[in-house]
């Protein structure tokens, strides 16, 4: 397993409903990331479909491992990078049940998924709507280390990158398509997540306007200390790569010893209070 | 939450940059090859003029100025004229007086003296000319509405309003006159009392009974979900005042969808067939 590594934080816009199109722009940052040295490659939430799908959300969906995920296991494989991307995944046992999926590609293929678990319907989302939520977080042994996956909204319930560090995550991947509006909440979420779970976390949102909506950009590869190792532009494409190394956990773990702290039977109070509300 | 007049201040910056990115960014994705306006003179059109010029460039931004006789005003012409010059905005003046002329005297029912019916035609018609240039010049209409008058309905249905972008609809008025100043839009037009020009002597805080200032930071409460009661104690008005502007506000929601049908089919235009506005074209 590697140490440290480089990773591409791929800050794109997307063409709303060409998959064809996005694909393409996602090869071509591969190319990009791979030139610079980028072990892994992340693109934002939904960024093979674009965000605001609406009803066309049943006609783009696929099936996880399927046609799309083919391509990129492919491109993975030409370029020896891993590969993270959203998209709105088909259930392989219904014809219409959708999640709103980010899911790992290797050198070796096709490694894991996870299925966003908070889904947000207020204010401009409408994703329960469309989406069903998922019930397990992830974490995948890959030869980058353990590598945790958390959607957007995700970022606002601690306890999913709890659940996913407690995995062994040493990398929270955190995919989005955060308007505008909301920029300070992730920029303060982000690195709260990454603090508080002395791990590091990658945060790679949308750019572009989908209908109205404005995306911020702003991704970021953040330590466990929560400082930003690289932080790409707001509201334009771009390209950045910073690199970690896991050696710079345990140092942290000891400074702020968040994890060897923890108090389980504060779950349970959590559980019945949250259950009451 | 605090009402206060800090309440409504903005990064206007930001805001000026956001609102040049949706321009740009829709006048590309639909392939139109610029945007036509009404140019009233009044603070909105000159502000939504402006910043689409300052978007995609004013030599693709027409301007559609169209004065008539009854609400003729030399300072309007001059200030449409002013913005359209210091912004490189192309222009035309069409005097619509003619039209409406045959408008009236070609309906049965016409009644000269129901103002409000006879103004909403000057409104449709001159909707009529923005859309026939657009039509015409492979071009998008870019409408002038802001928020306080959008959420009071204080607008001619299916005319001023009709447009394929409205950029400067989630601003109120307010807002929307510090922004006027911020790009350069000149002060004897961002502090002109705003009037829709639909009957002469026509003012709009005298119609909606209440000041800018005080309807604006009303129509912010209710937005964010407070107690008429609550807005009323802080702001020092009359309880009964903030009650009827949040009726007149729910009532004419009416004003701002699409025309209502029944539900019969599978999925219903209006209701339940919900797609993407700007879907790729393949």
């Amino acid at each position: 397993m590697k140490q440290n590594f480089k990773v591409a934080l791929a800050q794109i816009s997307c063409k709303q409903g060409d998959k064809t199109e996005n694909i393409r722009k996602i090869e071509e940052n591969v190319t990009h990331a791979k030139t610079q040295g980028a072990k892994l490659v992340i693109f934002p939430e939904l960024s093979l479909t674009g965000y605001t799908l609406r009803d066309q959300a049943y006609e783009l969906a696929e099936t996880i491992p399927g046609p799309s995920t083919s391509v990129l296991e492919e491109m993975a494989k030409k370029a020896n990078v891993h590969i993270i991307v959203g998209m709105p995944e088909l259930s392989e046992k219904t014809q219409s049940t959708i999640y709103n999926t980010a899911v790992l590609v290797g050198p070796n293929g096709f490694i894991g998924k996870y299925r966003k678990m908070y889904l947000p319907t207020h204010s401009v989302f409408e994703e329960k709507r469309y989406f069903r939520p998922g019930y397990q977080t992830a974490a995948f042994d890959t030869k980058l280390g353990k590598i945790g996956l958390i959607i957007c909204y995700d970022v606002f319930f601690p306890e999913v990158s709890r659940l996913t560090r407690l995995k062994g995550a040493q990398l929270i991947v955190c995919i989005s398509a955060s308007p505008a509006i909301r920029r300070a909440f992730f920029e303060t979420l982000t690195a709260a997540r990454a603090i508080e779970n002395t791990a590091f976390l990658a945060y790679v949102n949308l750019v572009g306007i989908e209908d109205g909506l404005q995306f911020w950009g702003g991704s970021r590869l953040i330590g466990p200390n929560g400082k930003a190792i690289v932080k790409a532009k707001y509201d334009k494409e771009d390209l950045v790569i910073g690199e970690l190394d896991y050696a710079d956990i345990k140092p942290m773990e000891t400074f702020v010893p968040t994890l060897r702290d923890l108090r389980p039977e504060i779950f349970d109070k959590l559980k019945e209070h949250a259950e009451k509300l | 939450m605090k009402l206060t007049s800090s309440t409504l201040e903005l990064d206007l910056v930001e805001v000026e940059t956001k609102i040049k990115r949706f321009i740009r960014d829709y006048l590309e994705k639909s392939g139109a090859k610029g945007i036509v306006l009404g140019l009233s003179g009044g603070i909105d059109s000159c502000t939504a003029s402006a910043l689409c010029a300052l978007a995609i460039g004013g030599d693709k931004v027409f301007g559609l100025l169209m004065p008539e006789q009854e609400t003729y005003n030399a300072k309007d012409v001059e200030h449409a004229k002013l913005v359209a010059k210091k912004f490189g905005v192309k222009t035309e003046t069409i005097d619509i007086t003619s039209t409406l002329e045959a408008f009236y005297n070609s309906i049965p029912i016409f009644e000269l003296m129901d103002k409000l019916c006879k103004g909403n035609i000057k409104a449709r018609v001159r909707m009529i000319y923005w859309y026939y240039y657009a039509n015409r010049r492979d071009m998008l209409v870019c409408g002038s509405s802001d928020k306080s008058e959008t959420m009071m309905g204080y607008f001619t249905k299916w005319g001023d309003v009709a447009a394929d972008i409205s950029p400067i609809m989630d601003l109120y008025k307010t807002q929307v006159r510090k922004l006027a100043q911020h790009i350069g839009i000149p002060k004897e037009i961002t502090t002109k009392p705003a009037s829709p020009a639909l009957w002469p002597g026509q003012l709009a805080e005298q119609e909606l009974g209440v000041r800018y200032e005080i309807l604006d930071l009303i129509l912010y409460g209710l937005e964010h979900f407070m107690e008429t009661e609550e807005i009323a104690k802080q702001l020092r008005v009359e309880r009964e005042m903030v009650d009827g502007i949040k009726q007149r506000w729910l009532h004419m929601e009416h004003k701002r969808r699409l025309p209502l049908t029944t539900k019969l089919e599978y999925r219903t235009v209006g209701t339940d067939f919900r797609l993407p506005r700007t879907l790729a074209k393949r």
